[in-house]
């Protein structure tokens, strides 16, 4: 474990959270309908740590007290708890192997299964019908505090909230190298909810209009922690039509209704967008989408290895070809209202796509400058501006 | 087909037995055979006796009885043949590695930057010699098939370049053996009908071939004796990489001078990229200490590219991380290389936020550099400082 992750575990542990005051009892058990317990496993599992360097974090704290069963998992960065009814015979709690306890949990032979947590032997037994498990397991005092959620909470939109986050989560970056541009910027402002994402190659902006007041926050929240929350809400919060935001100083909770979801914040300063956007165009034409996108998709075949895409822009035509050595070429054209010299561009053939599909009208607002300079996709009711820089081709 | 020949064959002379020489001072100008019941590798001086490889050991100590033989130090031979290799891709980025100790190397573009094909390749045996120690031939040509039929004639320690217009007249006088794919059962059945030279080969017309030596045999040949073979170096999947190194000494540089030294091979390294028309997406820092031990330390960047600063922020990070195992252990090389490397044909462009975008600033240096040579331009971190490539004592 490095120093960074034990410091953090220590800090969590000190400002108390829901979890405290949990400590091994005398014995946990419980019995729970089986179809709930693999949904609600499936809902917790997302946050469980992969990495494997801190060990309880690859496992799912189970706590039974007065009637209920919390479920929580976390893996620093990201955490997700939520809770189902439960028959409870004993209060308790211990962290079970996460991967493990889906797996099993899904091939249950009956509709109720008890589990049972011995602190003195340290083994939880999962009983369904006839079929018996003994699992090894975590100490549940060794599992972070996670932050707790009884802070002010403000009810947002959750189709604008969702809507706004898928529209700019692909253009985040994955490179873990530049910390800061794998979080969505997300600012809520005058009735409105802005959200900014970019890998230095797009970047994408959209702008929502929203009923209710927003909090103040001007946040840089990890891309996954919102596709985690996009992936959880429509079922889990299912009948609700808000989710509830919390905002802290180094994390922020999202509530989907029964569950919860919390992210740590990204520190550091996220690009200053809006210089970013050029004002100025030599050419704006409007594409018919589903046609640019479907040319695009196809022609994309043909693209293989990081080869680009070209566009040339010719009297009243587009023609869109690609080429990959070793593997062969294509190509396709599309009327477009274009009038002007002819020039060619290339892009990326995946962030163009990613581009087109994120437009949502019936047409595209496509603005150029020059083969070297940033091109502009913009949804015609305008509060979506997608920029994708070139690629500069030889000759 | 190019009109100056710029593809290099070098092949290393008698490898393995020649890194036993180099490694014990008593070997040399000895007769040595490396291996067990097998002789792997015969020195020139044992292949003077007539031992050939394979062999097996009690024949070649019958041919020579004072021959000394060597247990092969397979480790060794690695260790030699990667820098080797790391000279090759230092002089060009387009290497065709063959097999441990030989490769074809295209210096097509390089002739403003690195001077004439004939020049870098004497360059090149200097710099195998001086950084490896180890003798090579080099055959320069147009073809592949020529440069290597070139260094087999040179053999051993030479250099043999082929003059375009001198192509055939070289070729022809050659015994058929130096055709590639003559083997002894081609060689005999071309004795048979009374041909022994390459000229003579190359006066049958192809169908005669074809009906002797079977069809894609006598195809083969044809084309080869014309000097046809149009086979373009093609860089192999092995390594790709573009570097440089620079030895340091034994006295203590404090972390600002190392740097400077960092600086001025990562401008001189990315400018050879940018000249071979190449980018990299992974920077490699190559380190030495004073207890001779070696650390490599690399980083990979999500978009390839050819950018001096987008490199130097990458070498940097790696330079400040290698930093408290540089205190310790006492630096005494440092090395660069751009590894990844892919064509510029087509390149990524980024937001400027990262960095401010060099691109014009890179071509309009690298201008001024060739023009007015390599220290028409310094960086003010530079100045005063001797950035002239240095030759390590030991190959990294």
């Amino acid at each position: 474990m490095d120093r960074e992750t034990t410091a953090e575990i220590e800090r969590e542990l000190d400002e108390g959270g829901i979890a405290a005051g949990v400590e091994d009892s005398p014995g946990m058990k419980i019995t729970v309908a089986r179809d709930e317990l693999v949904a609600k496993l499936g809902v917790v599992s997302r946050a469980v740590s992969s990495r494997g360097t801190v060990q309880v974090l690859s496992g799912i704290l189970l706590s039974a007290e007065s009637g209920v069963l919390s479920l929580a998992a976390t893996d620093m960065e990201l955490s997700l708890r939520t809770t189902l009814a439960a028959q409870v015979e004993g209060d308790g709690a211990v962290v079970v192997p996460g991967r493990l306890l889906v797996d099993l949990a899904r091939l249950l032979p009956a509709s109720e299964v008890t589990i049972e947590y011995r602190p003195d032997e340290g083994i939880a037994h999962v009983v369904c019908g006839t079929a018996g498990y003994r699992l090894n397991t975590y100490s549940a005092e060794d599992f972070p505090r996670l932050p707790p959620v009884d802070a002010q909470l403000h009810a947002i939109g959750r189709v604008a909230l969702l809507e706004t986050i898928s529209r700019v989560a692909r253009s985040a970056s994955r490179d873990e190298s530049r910390p800061v541009l794998t979080g969505i910027l997300v600012r809520f402002e005058a009735g409105k909810l802005v959200m900014v994402a970019t890998d230095s190659y797009r970047l994408s902006v959209k702008e929502t209009e929203l009923d209710a007041t927003a909090p103040e926050l001007e946040a840089i929240i990890p891309a996954r922690a919102l596709q985690e929350l996009s992936r959880l809400s429509p079922t889990a919060g299912a009948g609700s039509d808000t989710v509830e935001l919390g905002v802290h100083e180094n994390h922020v909770v999202f509530g989907t209704g029964d569950a919860w979801l919390t992210t740590r914040r990204i520190d550091g300063q996220f690009p200053n967008y809006r210089q970013l956007l050029p004002e100025t165009f030599e050419v704006e034409l409007a594409i018919a989408r589903v046609e640019l996108a479907d040319v695009v998709r196809r022609v994309s075949v043909m693209a293989q290895r990081n080869s680009p895409l070209r566009l040339r822009f010719a009297e009243g035509e587009l023609t869109v070809s690609a080429q990959t050595q070793d593997v062969g070429e294509a190509k396709e054209s599309l009327p477009v209202s274009y009038t002007g010299e002819e020039f060619v561009i290339g892009f990326n053939a995946d962030f163009l796509r990613d581009g087109v599909d994120s437009i949502v009208g019936d047409d595209v607002q496509v603005k150029l400058i020059n083969p070297l300079r940033p091109a502009i996709l913009v949804d015609p009711t305008g509060d979506f501006t997608y920029l994708i820089m070139p690629i500069r081709l030889a000759g | 087909m190019r009109a100056v020949g710029t593809i290099l064959h070098a092949d290393l002379d008698a490898f393995f037995a020649s890194v036993e020489q180099r490694d014990d001072p008593r070997l040399r100008g000895r007769p040595v055979l490396v291996g067990g019941w097998v002789v792997m590798a015969a020195s020139y001086e044992a292949k003077a006796y007539g031992i050939r490889t394979p062999m097996s050991s009690a024949l070649a100590r019958r041919l020579c009885p004072e021959a000394v033989v060597v247990e092969p130090r397979i480790s060794a031979y690695t260790e030699a043949s990667r820098a080797v290799f790391d000279v090759f891709e230092d002089t060009t980025p387009l290497v065709e590695g063959l097999s441990i100790d030989e490769a074809f190397l295209d210096v097509r573009g390089l002739e403003r930057l690195s001077g004439s094909p004939a020049q870098i390749a004497i360059r090149l045996r200097r710099d195998v010699r001086e950084r490896v120690g180890l003798p090579i031939t080099v055959g320069v040509a147009r073809t592949k098939f020529l440069a290597k039929v070139a260094s087999g004639v040179a053999k051993p320690d030479g250099l043999l370049v082929v003059p375009t217009e001198r192509e055939l007249a070289f070729l022809h006088p050659l015994p058929v053996e130096r055709l590639w794919g003559v083997g002894p059962v081609t060689a005999a059945k071309l004795h048979g009908r009374g041909i022994a030279t390459v000229g003579q080969v190359a006066q049958l017309d192809r169908t005669t071939l074809e009906f002797l030596l079977g069809r894609a045999s006598g195809r083969h040949l044809h084309a080869l004796a014309h000097n046809r073979d149009p086979r373009p170096v093609e860089v192999g999947r092995r390594r790709r990489s573009i570097g440089s190194q620079r030895a340091l000494g034994r006295s203590p540089r404090s972390p600002d001078a190392i740097e400077a030294v960092l600086i001025g091979l990562v401008d001189r390294v990315s400018r050879r990229l940018r000249g071979a028309g190449r980018i990299a997406r992974t920077v490699v820092l190559r380190l030495r200490f004073g207890d001779f031990s070696r650390a490599t330390r690399s980083q990979t960047l999500p978009q390839a590219t050819a950018e001096t600063a987008v490199l130097l922020v990458a070498a940097r990070r790696l330079l400040t991380s290698a930093l408290p195992l540089i205190e310790r252990r006492g630096l005494t090389l440092v090395g660069v290389a751009f590894a990844n490397l892919e064509d510029d044909a087509a390149v990524q462009l980024a937001l400027p936020f990262a960095h401010a975008s060099c691109h014009f600033l890179d071509a309009a240096l690298d201008e001024v550099c060739e023009r007015y040579g390599a220290n028409a331009v310094t960086r003010a971190v530079l100045l005063g400082s001797d950035q002239s490539p240095a030759v390590p004592l030991l190959p990294d």
